[in-house]
């Protein structure tokens, strides 16, 4: 399956200007590795079963939703601090690939629970917390549509990734006291890299980890390269206008 | 091997929303490439004129 | 400072003087928020469930539904007849304006509860008089954290086009920390609990409130700037 998208990927890096070349393979690498760890290297848990295996998929999704979405606000910062175009972009492609991955972590999190728990959705803490900041920079994606192209746009959005990011850990907070008065099945708490987790499924989880912030990188430098090219659309437009 | 649709479910969801995504980037690279070349054709043509 | 709090002062009158001519914003707030209560009240059986459980969720619900067309109104009406670019002219603070503008929408949220809270006892028989203190102390520093996150949002979304739109998506799951610190403790302070049991719930509404009150300070020149 990852043969194709590696392909698509090959086509885009030939045509864009500055293709991420090293990156790409390093992403391709890292994917089979990934693969091959998760599928054929380690084995199956006793308890769980096959399903088990998502969690290496799982996680890492999770991680790197959380990864983007404190990109959004280190950008956010640095604009506001430096009016500079770069991070309005930065910021902009993090959010974008943040929340693709913030999906998959919504909907393989209920694929992964509905066997082993026999439930489809239930209201963890992590769980609550995924679904809030899925709304917030669902919000924050609309908000940069719905604002007209310009620093306005940049200011607005900047300042919602500050806010957003801030509000994590008070989120946070709550759900976790607040899951604590509903009497829930304490779950997913043995799953931490360290307790109670072999050794092979620790490394097959850390390569996974290590694979997918490449792709995270990866869909952020192709989301970066389609920004800049707008705006020098949009200077060339501009160029043209003024010398007539 | 029980659940293992559920297993591929997942890794569908995962590897379709990824490349799904990518398709997306490669259109919109490929229309705004489509616009900018054209957009340097005739900035070219208007300026040798 | 003393000057600051002048122009504050100025803000605040300015903004109770046009609510007093118009009496459009509290009415239809509060007539909105007896709708909301009504509602759910019509959604959810009460011979069946603990009025003291839900109750609080139901006032709070209202409070932040109710809460949301104010905050939409505030900015628009400065919006019409260019009344933002005069308060922008004059010479006074950014912060000053900002200012201003939240403590006048607290000081309309804090009316509208109070006029809010008899209904609901009322309609939920609840016994508001014996924790009243606690209970006023819990809608302050609710309201508080609200009105702060509500007045730099709506002053950045009255810019967009799709306003009303735009400022429950971006404010409601901001709000979540105070929807649901603000609920438990209603609830714990009406079945005449000590606030000192949930003081972490406390410390984390005061957080909130502190947090973005400091970010609205620091951005707020950012969005009032054309």
């Amino acid at each position: 399956m990852s043969s194709a998208e590696e392909t698509d990927e090959q086509e885009i890096a030939e045509k864009s200007d500055e293709g991420p070349g090293l990156l790409l393979w390093l992403t391709a690498a890292g994917g089979i590795g990934m693969l091959a760890a998760v599928f054929i290297f380690v084995p199956t848990e006793r308890t769980e079963g096959i399903v088990q295996r998502i969690m290496y998929f799982h996680v890492p999704c999770a991680w790197v939703a959380f990864f983007a979405f404190f990109i959004v606000f280190i950008c956010s910062i640095l604009f506001l601090w430096r009016r500079e175009r770069e991070w309005d972009i930065y910021a902009h492609a993090s959010a974008e690939v943040g929340m693709l991955f913030c999906s998959l972590v919504l909907i393989t999190g209920p694929i992964w629970a509905k066997p082993i728990w026999g439930i489809w959705w239930t209201w963890d803490p992590r769980l609550t917390l995924t679904l809030v900041l899925w709304l917030i920079y669902a919000a924050y994606l609309m908000l940069r549509l719905q604002t007209g192209e310009g620093s306005t746009r940049a200011k607005y959005s900047a300042i919602i990734g500050i806010v957003g990011a801030l509000d994590i850990p008070l989120i946070h907070f709550s759900v976790l006291w607040w899951g604590s008065q509903h009497p829930s099945p304490k779950i997913i708490t043995s799953e931490g890299i360290g307790t109670g987790i072999d050794n092979s499924m620790g490394i097959t989880l850390l390569v996974s980890l290590g694979a997918f912030t490449l792709i995270y990188f990866l869909l952020v430098s192709l989301r970066v390269n389609i920004e800049k090219m707008k705006d020098e659309i949009d200077r060339l437009k501009k160029q043209r206008l003024y010398s007539h | 091997m029980k659940n293992l649709g559920f297993l591929f479910a997942a890794n569908l969801a995962i590897w379709g929303g990824i490349v799904f995504y990518v398709f997306t980037l490669m259109k919109r690279h490929r229309d705004l490439r489509r616009d900018l070349d054209l957009l340097k054709e005739t900035l070219n043509k208007e300026s040798s004129k | 400072m003393n000057s600051y709090l002048g122009q504050i002062k100025a803000i605040l009158w300015k903004d109770f003087l046009t609510e007093y001519k118009t009496r459009e914003l509290f009415s239809s707030m509060f007539v909105f928020a007896v709708l909301v209560i009504l509602i759910f009240i019509f959604s959810v059986d009460l011979s069946l469930v603990n009025s003291n459980e839900v109750g609080p969720g139901v006032l709070w619900v209202a409070v932040i539904f109710a809460g949301t067309l104010g905050l939409n109104r505030s900015f628009t009406l400065e919006k019409e007849d260019s009344g933002l670019q005069g308060l922008l002219l004059a010479p006074i603070d950014r912060s000053a304006i900002y200012f201003g503008k939240m403590l006048s929408n607290l000081v309309f949220f804090l009316i509208m509860e109070a006029f809010i809270l008899p209904v609901f006892m009322v309609f939920f028989n609840i016994d508001l008089l014996a924790n009243l203190g606690p209970l006023l102390f819990v809608l302050l520093i609710g309201t508080l954290g609200f009105s702060i996150l509500g007045t730099l949002l709506s002053s950045l979304s009255s810019n967009l086009k799709t306003r009303e739109i735009m400022l429950p998506l971006l404010l409601y799951p901001l709000m979540v920390p105070i929807a649901i610190g603000a609920v438990r403790l209603t609830s714990h302070v009406l079945g005449g609990g000590e606030l000192g049991d949930m003081m972490n719930w406390v410390g984390m509404i005061l957080c909130f409130d502190v947090i973005f009150l400091a970010v609205s300070i620091m951005t707020i020149d950012h969005i009032l700037e054309e």
